[in-house]
């Protein structure tokens, strides 16, 4: 399984670095809805701006780095948060 | 797909996240016991998989794109208890860190993706378990369609009922598209399933323990 979760981890890595700069800028599915059907004006954030919101980190001025660092930030976020929580699952007998 | 704060009415939005939290106590409960804590490490990288994934957004119609959901992929290597949990995770990060994805709306999102989104990924394979072959590559790809599907289909309601525009057109805008989105789902949902259990068979669930 050792070869396997490390490709994995090497296939977020080209993820966030590389693929994630073709990402699209259209608006997604819901979005395109709100904006079609005149609600999309509702929306409204309840905290104050993240410096990595958008998936783009604040304080870079290329596009790459911004985004590589936000990435790369989140998925070793939920890395962290899933590790923690499968650290709870039952013991082999 | 990811609701964000305001377009859902304080009524839908309060009501799904009080009945969100005792469905995911249950669910990680659930996981706790009939996940061995050897595939721990599985949950981390499946986790952080997804989340990159979906940052990659591709055109699905002229103006409009989607990304993989990964509900059917995480159901279908970390057991649809596990993958409940980790998808939270990845809708708790998005919402704090990434501001994608309302906190009022955290109880929506997780209903739509961690719990319909993984589940019905996991049904058509569950159903389909002892008939092999073809049979199990056209679950897996089913799976992916339908939830992305069915997300998008409580996603509607959900908005209905908060008015945020007449149920008839909401429904027509947001399941035309999933059903097309719903497509690429599927496919990547299969490539990867299929991929994955070429790196190690241990990727692909097989059934809890008790």
């Amino acid at each position: 399984m050792k070869r396997g979760l490390w490709a994995m981890g090497a296939a977020t890595l080209v993820l966030v670095t590389g693929v994630a700069l073709l990402s699209s800028n259209a608006p997604d599915g819901l979005e395109w809805a709100a904006q079609r059907l005149g609600f999309a004006g509702r929306a409204g954030s309840t905290l104050p701006a993240s410096p990595l919101a958008d998936y783009q980190t604040r304080y870079f001025n290329s596009r790459w780095a911004a985004q590589a660092s936000a990435g790369l930030a989140g998925a070793l976020l939920v890395y962290a948060l899933a590790t923690l929580f499968g650290r709870s699952l039952k013991r082999k007998k | 797909m990811h609701i964000p704060d305001g377009f859902l009415s304080t009524p839908v939005w309060a009501a799904l996240d009080v009945a969100a939290v005792p469905a995911l106590g249950y669910f990680a409960r659930r996981a706790q016991a009939g996940v061995e804590e050897t595939r721990a490490p599985l949950l981390g990288v499946m986790g952080a998989f997804v989340f990159a994934a979906q940052m990659i957004n591709f055109p699905v119609a002229p103006g409009a794109s989607g990304h993989l959901m990964g509900g059917a992929l995480l159901a279908l290597t970390l057991g649809p208890h596990a993958a409940t949990v980790v998808m939270t995770a990845i809708l708790l990060v998005q919402a704090l860190v990434f501001q994608d994805g309302g906190i009022t709306a955290l109880g929506a999102n997780a209903i739509n993706m961690a719990v319909a989104g993984v589940w019905l990924g996991y049904l058509p394979s569950r159903l389909a378990r002892n008939w092999g072959g073809a049979t199990s590559r056209l679950a897996v790809f089913l799976g992916g369609w339908l939830s992305l599907f069915g997300a998008a289909l409580l996603a509607a309601v959900e908005l209905s009922l908060s008015r945020a525009a007449p149920a008839g057109p909401l429904l027509a805008a947001l399941l035309g598209f999933h059903a097309l989105a719903g497509l690429a789902e599927g496919a990547i949902t299969l490539a990867a399933l299929e991929a994955l259990g070429r790196l190690s068979p241990k990727f692909v669930f097989q059934g809890e323990t008790r």
